[in-house]
């Protein structure tokens, strides 16, 4: 603090109020509101603080300030009471002119050491103790030689503008230092934070930081979906910071600040940890108490900390935004090379036996000779079934590369029912398929095309699961406003165990994995699907050998057929 | 198949497929013509004057809509696209910029052909204009307007005959929502699929024997409606 900047400060931050008693110090309490809370401190006892606070902050106040405030002057008065002894032992060999010269020694010293007051302090009593020790008449205050007089002025203004030009200079070095020591903390701080690579780790870093290097305590209030702060997980914070949080809301942009503990004293820094999308949180750090300038530099370092995290936040934000980024990038070019080259290289050779198959089936010269025919089948059968597995892979990727959009469209349950029997049929070949449906159904809003397929691998894993002749069935029925599509089948059926993990990618139940072949995938793409479509897939069992019901629940069109049977015909 | 050889014109760069595409056409009396890529297949569209062009939707050069809209500018000849395994939207899109019909890969030879015969009718059909349409049970009578099931007329409502008209004059084609929607409720009711679904479900009331599993009208997922040729055509998927 430069002199004459702002005296009450001053004077507070070199004790000189302290000295004053709790009296001067009360009023000013009441005439500088400025500084009201700051005096207090001062003038008050210190007691009923937490054990958490720093043995550093402790230096600033009570009884170390004695040491700090009051010796530099006692030590400047003896370092003048030291030139006089040596002048006094020396006088014989001393020119009288020398005197004052020698006297700018303790008050430079005093200067540079404690600054501004004690130096001038010791500027008066050197000319005190010149002028009663070695100027005419000697061991007197008096002055008769107006030569002496003019001497001893001179002497005084040299060494206040001295002593003013070496505690500046004290000051500059000393700010330099600190400024220096504090971008070495910042410096080791923004290392701490470029191992961050999470919000959490971020926070954990600024409590880890603050708490442990700068010894001071620190809350991180976490930000809730309502706008407001949840209370610390941990470490104690005063009610008077908690019952400020609560009132605050997490919006952008806030800017730090400060609340008075008014039973401890200490100055809580509020700050918001905020990047510039979303505040993840609000950091409480406890600044103490002290000297007006040492909260103010404490504040600025803890702000320097609070800007540097939300720095980091932001680049942690960014760096998120690319990871996501590329990991969707990746996803998409596995899904475009799947469905652009794979589906090309498996789906064009197998189209070539298929469609060649087919040929051969219509020829006049197979169609007569049974063996050619039953082969030609066989071929027929497994490009279907090629064709099938091909299907499920290119599904999967789509919904693993979250390439699912569902073009959402009114539709007729019954022609998505339909056309799953009819695109399944190779399958359903060797079973009954019976199919129930209840008058006036409505209409469906989903995409068909998913839901057929949805349809298409449940009634496959029927055909899967159930001996050749039985009977799948097939029905659409409306359940509380919603339009359920079920397959039952009267198959091996499921066990408890194997329904709880029934809708996991590639899950196959150990009882079919040697006799039945499978990717596991259907069953998980079916419900993927259905999903996708706001439905619900739900698969009962009556237990191992009862059969399965597999049920599709759609959300039906809340108008009445009829209504819709009116409209149309308009 | 009234014309003794219609020519088919193969645009396609698999030699596999061409392969058997040939043959599978040369059984059914077809004269085949083969362009293994989209510059070729233009050349061949226009000197040799195809009755019948396949069209693959990935070729070398250039995409196989391209090629489409190229056609469409100076031709009406029946195109029938192949296309590997493709969205709604994309065989919507097709439709809606002139092909005929669609078919995806892998497919079998009966189902090519039956579209194929489908296109070619609608294509000559337009020279000839016989007024009856038969499939199955049902005949369309389109001067008359007059619809009978098992040669007993039945009565249909203005929008259900509409309907079925557009549906006939297709026969064995996909006809889309779109183009339905546009040709039967002209104004504001043009994008309400759900009139559509209803009346659907009403015609088929009328003309299905089982209007639970349709054999006649048929849907085709996401894209529209379909009047089958033949019945047979139902199991032949």
């Amino acid at each position: 603090m430069l002199p004459g900047r702002d005296p009450t400060a001053a004077l507070l931050s070199h004790g000189v109020i302290r000295c004053l008693g709790a009296t001067k110090a009360r009023f000013l309490n009441s005439h500088l509101p400025n500084v009201r809370q700051l005096a207090k401190i001062h003038a008050e006892p210190d007691e009923g603080r937490n054990g958490g606070a720093s043995p550093w902050e402790d230096g600033l106040r009570s009884e170390s300030a004695f040491r700090t405030d009051i010796l530099p002057l006692l030590l400047s008065l003896f370092a003048v009471g030291l030139v006089t002894a040596i002048l006094l032992l020396l006088a014989q060999d001393v020119a009288a002119n020398l005197v004052p010269i020698a006297y700018l020694i303790p008050v430079i010293f005093a200067a540079t050491r404690w600054g501004i007051w004690p130096a001038m302090l010791a500027s008066i009593a050197a000319m005190a103790e010149a002028d009663f020790f070695f100027f005419a008449p000697v061991y007197s205050f008096r002055v008769d030689d107006p030569q002496e007089a003019i001497d001893l002025l001179l002497f005084l203004v040299v060494a206040l503008v001295s002593s003013n030009l070496a505690s500046r200079l004290r000051q500059e070095t000393e700010a330099l230092r600190r400024r220096e020591k504090e971008m070495q903390q910042l410096y080791e701080f923004s290392r701490l934070l470029a191992a961050c690579f999470t919000v959490s780790d971020l926070i954990s870093a600024i409590q880890k930081y603050l708490s442990r290097a700068l010894k001071q305590q620190v809350a991180f209030f976490a930000a809730r979906a309502d706008d407001h702060f949840e209370l610390p997980q941990s470490g104690w914070v005063p009610m008077a910071v908690q019952q400020h949080v609560a009132a605050m809301s997490a919006a952008i942009g806030g800017s730090p600040c400060a609340v008075v503990d008014e039973p401890t004293r200490d100055v809580w820094l509020l700050g918001l940890l905020s990047s510039e999308t979303a505040v993840h949180g609000l950091v409480a750090v406890n600044i103490g108490g002290g000297s007006r300038d040492a909260v103010e530099i404490r504040t600025r370092r803890v702000k320097a900390l609070l800007d540097e995290a939300s720095l980091t936040l932001q680049r942690l934000d960014i760096g998120k935004a690319m990871e996501d980024a590329r990991l969707h990038l990746q996803a998409q070019l596995l899904r475009d090379a799947f469905h652009g080259t794979l589906s090309h290289e498996l789906c064009t050779p197998l189209a070539a036996i298929r469609g060649s198959a087919s040929v051969l089936d219509s020829m006049p010269a197979v169609r007569q000779d049974g063996r050619m025919l039953s082969l030609v089948e066989v071929i027929s059968d497994e490009a279907a079934q090629l064709d099938g597995f091909i299907r499920n892979l290119l599904n999967a990727t789509r919904v693993t590369a979250g390439g699912l959009s569902p073009r959402l469209e009114w539709a007729d349950p019954r022609d998505i029912v339909n056309a799953a029997i009819r695109g399944r049929a190779r399958r359903l070949a060797a079973h009954r398929v019976e199919t129930e449906f209840t008058d006036d159904l409505p209409l469906v809003q989903v995409d068909s095309g998913l839901i057929e397929e949805a349809c298409g691998q449940l009634l496959e894993n029927a055909a899967k699961y159930s001996p050749s002749g039985s009977t799948i069935a097939v029905s659409i029925r409306v359940e509380q406003g919603r339009v359920t599509l079920s397959i039952s089948d009267r198959g091996v059926g499921i066990t408890p165990d194997e329904q709880q993990q029934l809708g996991r990618r590639s899950f196959r139940s150990q009882r079919h994995q040697a006799s039945i072949p499978g990717s596991g995938l259907g069953f998980w793409i079916a419900s993927t699907f259905v999903r996708a479509n706001g439905g619900t897939i739900e698969i009962s069992s009556q237990g191992h050998g009862q059969g399965t019901t597999a049920c599709i629940a759609l959300p039906g069109s809340s108008m009445n057929p009829s209504e819709h049977t009116a409209l149309a015909d308009e | 198949m009234n014309k003794p050889s219609n020519v088919v014109l193969l645009i396609e760069d698999e030699p596999k497929i061409r392969r058997f595409l040939r043959a599978g056409f040369e059984i059914h009396g077809f004269s085949v013509l083969e362009a293994e890529s989209a510059a070729e297949g233009l050349k061949a569209a226009t000197f040799s004057a195809p009755d019948l062009i396949i069209l693959d939707l990935a070729l070398p050069d250039l995409h196989g809509t391209e090629v489409l809209e190229r056609l469409r500018s100076w031709s009406n000849v029946p195109v029938i696209i192949l296309s590997v395994i493709s969205s709604e939207e994309e065989k919507v899109r097709l439709l809606q910029a002139g092909a005929d019909d669609y078919v995806v890969k892998p497919f079998g030879m009966a189902e090519l052909l039956a579209r194929s015969e489908a296109a070619l009718r609608r294509y000559f059909k337009t020279a000839t204009e016989s007024p009856v349409v038969t499939t199955g049970p049902l005949s369309v009578d389109l001067v008359s307007r007059t619809v009978s099931l098992n040669k007993n007329q039945i009565s249909l409502t203005r929008k259900e005959y509409r309907l079925l008209h557009i549906l006939a004059t297709h026969i064995g084609l996909v006809v889309t929502h779109d183009q339905l929607l546009k040709e039967i409720w002209s104004g504001n009711q043009r994008d309400n699929i759900q009139y559509l679904r209803i009346l659907v479900r009403k015609l088929r009331q009328k003309i299905e024997t089982d209007p639970n599993h349709p054999r006649l009208l048929v849907t085709e997922s996401g894209v529209g409606y379909r009047l089958q040729a033949r019945l047979e055509d139902c199991s032949a998927e």
